[in-house]
């Protein structure tokens, strides 16, 4: 396997940045998130996993759509094209990989796609790292994932004792690899990659899709909400929540841009309609709605669970609402009749 | 934690009892997390529940803002309430969001709350009132206190040798030290906190000031502030935030605690109450019902800088 | 009040046209450009709200218009019944929309048609001046003054102080909406 010594990392780097935007795990204003390295950016590529997915990369919090303007009857729309680098996300854990695949599922995998998304997907490239310490909150081997490698990453890369392992997986890949190697930046190595630690956190979730098709009036639902506070910190967390708002920036009384911007089911005008009716008017339904999402309706659709056990919501919930208890209680309760 | 294992018991009976006879219609605690090191809010309707209900040293949430689920109804909730959880109820209370017949508050001792890895949270020690401000029943001997007083009851020896209430005179000390810097350094400290913002809005639901029906971050359509978190739109938020608690804030920290950005909330909240006692003297908020907030009366002989 | 009145339309629309010489050119804030306006001669002119109270405050520049009195164009007034109707989401708004300063202005303590309006809004924005002054922003850009109906001189006066304090301070973007 070649190998990519740590001493080398920034140069590896800085070659790949010339040609593409490189977002890496970096300490922002304290918080650990995806940035565009460059020589300034503090790289934090240890924490497990960054306090802020890489959804942003793809999702933008907010982003312009296209521009219109309305004279009386004199109506025109400009689409707003989005310039899209090359781009490379660098140092992305399983978690987050799987996550990328499930909004993949959601952007592209049916017709019509997201054109902004499909855009920017089709112009990145993972380059995922090994996890190898899992933090408190992490279960995604309960999630069925393995810490220390992804299948459907474009390059992977294993930790060693002074580097790591770099293995291509795709054509993609082999590019990327042949750059760094070209360069003189990577040696053979006959190490072997270190492996992960098991997750603290476990939880076993088979069948609670199934289980779940008969709660949808369950008293567990309103036990659940009781005590939740109906914040978006577990939705704007989640590297798979992808609800958005389409709205107007508007400039004038005819003029304006219409703006796509992250939205989440937890709040209370998510759901409202143009009339007043709010069909998900209390808490109950807007948490029972989360998690039936990412436990039933996606596995329902797409065959997959829409978590990926990295335990951001775990870790943040104001009032330690834990996705891991939902799948457990969910398991554990009575269903009448 | 040893000095609390009656307390624990006693809660439970009272939560049992309560709910039994028909008193509460709820009760809101704190049960034990995933972690022992976990402690998470809970509520029951219950008594065969009253079992889960635990209380120690990691019970950091305050609970009174959950009170608001109930405005529009009748019955009684109870709420057990630290030192600094009461002033929350109080809070509401006086803001008229609840009714004294719609709550039933049971005051606890508090040891100092402590974070996952065991120190002593700042927040506890700044801390004046460690013991609640108003209880309709106390657990564990701790003394109902509207003044700033060590901790009482079981827990008091606990909680002064962790330090509660050690560092009060130091609560102003990041907002001293932000002070310090010139007006552009200033402007680029906030303007990175405000970019970090993903307006997931934990800090305005947990707030018990924070208890507008219908809030205008909630509502697009009346125009006020844009949906998208923007660098522009997030300052919006969090001055807007800010001034609409001045004055009103209780000082429990939560905001900054549920700050999935680690915002620096309560600096903002701090140096507001800083600017209030200098400008209007002492006030500490949610502590008397009966007196009115600083923003919500005047003097006529009120500081004038705007002649 | 100012010799400008914002009109609907286009940005093109809103701009003094040639035929007003001498006066500046100014963006009104819902189609705010990246920096406000310049004048004929290129110099950059501050761009500032007003809020003034409809008792006095806004009697007093009716006052000084009809007096024929001069003083800069640069302040829009928006007229509000009474100072203490200003709420600090005016002021953020107005910085969003960009304001290079904002005055909020009203009738003097004890003079309130509604008796003690001003005085909350006297706590109310001696508070938020030191917060924003906290966030970074130059206190010359955020002012509070009171104003009576007879006081057009007044209001002459504080539009020109005003007006000169921020000109050199140059364009606000703090907090600037931009298009994302």
């Amino acid at each position: 396997m070649k190998a990519l010594a740590k001493k080398n990392l920034a140069d590896a780097l800085a070659l790949l940045a010339g040609q593409a935007t490189v977002w890496v795990p970096a300490k922002v204003a304290g918080v650990t998130r995806f940035a565009p390295w460059s020589p300034a950016v503090t790289l934090d590529l240890e924490a497990t996993p960054p306090a802020v997915s890489p959804k942003e990369i793809l999702l933008p919090e907010t982003e312009s759509l296209y521009r219109y303007s309305a004279y009386g009857m004199d109506v025109t729309f400009e689409a707003v094209e989005q310039e899209v680098p090359p781009t490379i996300i660098w140092g992305i854990h399983s978690c987050d990989v799987q996550a990328i695949l499930c909004q993949d599922d959601v952007f592209l995998s049916r017709e019509p796609q997201d054109a902004a998304y499909a855009k920017r997907r089709a112009a990145t490239t993972l380059v995922a790292l090994a996890c190898t310490t899992p933090g408190p909150d992490c279960f995604c081997t309960s999630m069925g994932l393995e810490p220390a490698e992804h299948a459907s990453t474009d390059v992977q890369l294993h930790i060693l004792t002074d580097g790591y392992g770099v293995e291509a997986r795709t054509a993609r890949g082999e590019e990327i690899v042949a750059r760094l190697a070209e360069k003189g930046l990577l040696v053979e190595t006959i190490e072997p990659p270190a492996k992960a630690q098991a997750c603290t956190r476990a939880v076993n979730p088979e069948g609670i899709d199934k289980k779940l098709v008969e709660m949808f009036e369950h008293p567990y639902w309103d036990e659940l909400a009781a005590t939740c506070l109906n914040c978006g910190a577990c939705t704007f967390l989640c590297p798979t929540c992808h609800c958005f708002d389409l709205t107007d920036h508007r400039r004038n009384a005819h003029e304006g841009t219409k703006i796509r911007c992250w939205d989440a089911c937890m709040f209370t005008e998510y759901t409202v309609m143009a009339g007043g009716h709010n069909p998900r008017p209390g808490k109950k339904e807007r948490v029972r709605q989360r998690f039936m999402h990412k436990l039933r309706y996606f596995p329902e659709r797409y065959g997959k669970w829409q978590c990926t056990g990295c335990g951001r919501c775990v870790a943040r919930c104001p009032v330690h609402i834990e996705i891991t208890d939902v799948i457990k209680e969910v398991g554990e309760v009575t269903l009448d009749g | 934690m040893k000095e609390l294992h009656n307390v624990n018991v006693a809660m439970r009976t009272l939560a049992r009892e309560l709910l039994e006879s028909g008193t509460v219609a709820g009760v809101y605690g704190w049960k034990k997390g995933s972690r022992p090191t976990l402690t998470s809010p809970l509520y029951i309707q219950d008594a065969a529940k009253a079992d889960r209900l635990a209380y120690d040293q990691y019970a950091v949430s305050n609970l009174s803002a959950l009170l608001l689920d109930h405005r529009n109804n009748d019955k009684k909730r109870a709420i057990f309430v630290k030192g600094c959880d009461s002033r929350g109820v109080v809070r509401l209370l006086q803001d008229q969001q609840i009714t004294p017949e719609q709550v039933l508050v049971i005051g606890l001792p508090c040891p100092g709350m402590v974070d996952e890895a065991g120190s002593l949270l700042t927040k506890c020690a700044e801390c004046r009132f460690p013991n609640p401000v108003m209880a309709d029943q106390v657990l564990g001997g701790v003394e109902v206190s509207k003044q700033p007083s060590a901790p009482t009851g079981v827990t008091a020896e606990a909680a002064r040798k962790v330090g509660v209430g050690s560092r009060a005179g130091e609560r102003m000390a990041q907002v001293a030290q932000l002070e310090g810097k010139t007006a552009a350094e200033k402007e680029a400290y906030w303007a990175e906190q405000h970019d970090k913002c993903i307006r997931c809005y934990a800090c305005r639901n947990v707030c018990p000031a924070c208890n507008c029906r219908d809030c205008i971050f909630d509502t697009e359509k009346k125009g006020w502030v844009s949906k998208a978190a923007t660098s522009s739109a997030n300052a919006f938020f969090a001055i807007t935030r800010a001034m609409h608690v001045a004055g009103r804030c209780v000082d429990c920290g939560e905001c900054e605690r549920v700050c999935p950005m680690d915002i620096p909330i309560m600096t903002v909240n701090r140096k507001l109450q800083q600017d209030i006692e200098a400008l209007f003297g002492p006030y500490d908020a949610g502590v008397d019902e009966t007196v009115v907030p600083p923003l919500g009366r005047y003097q006529t002989d009120d500081p004038e800088e705007f002649l | 009040m100012s010799a400008l009145s914002p009109k609907s339309g286009s940005p093109a629309d809103c701009a003094v046209t040639e035929g007003h010489v001498g006066l500046p050119v100014l963006d009104p804030p819902p189609t705010a450009a990246p920096d406000t306006g310049k004048t004929k001669n290129g110099e950059w002119q501050p761009y500032i709200v007003g809020f003034a109270c409809n008792w006095c405050t806004y009697a007093g520049a009716d006052l000084a218009g009809l007096s024929r009195m001069q003083y800069p164009p640069n302040m829009r007034l928006v007229r509000v019944p009474c100072s203490g109707r200003v709420n600090p989401q005016f002021v953020l708004r107005a910085f969003q929309k960009g304001a290079d300063a904002v005055l909020v202005a009203g009738c003097h303590p004890g003079d309130c048609h509604y008796g003690t309006g001003n005085y909350f809004t006297r706590r109310r924005f001696l508070l938020m001046q030191r917060l924003l002054t906290f966030m970074g922003v130059d206190p010359r850009r955020f002012q509070a003054r009171w104003i009576s109906g007879s006081e057009a001189p007044k209001f002459r006066d504080v539009v020109t102080e005003l007006t000169e304090q921020v000109r050199p301070l140059g364009p606000n973007r703090l907090w600037r909406e931009v298009e994302p």
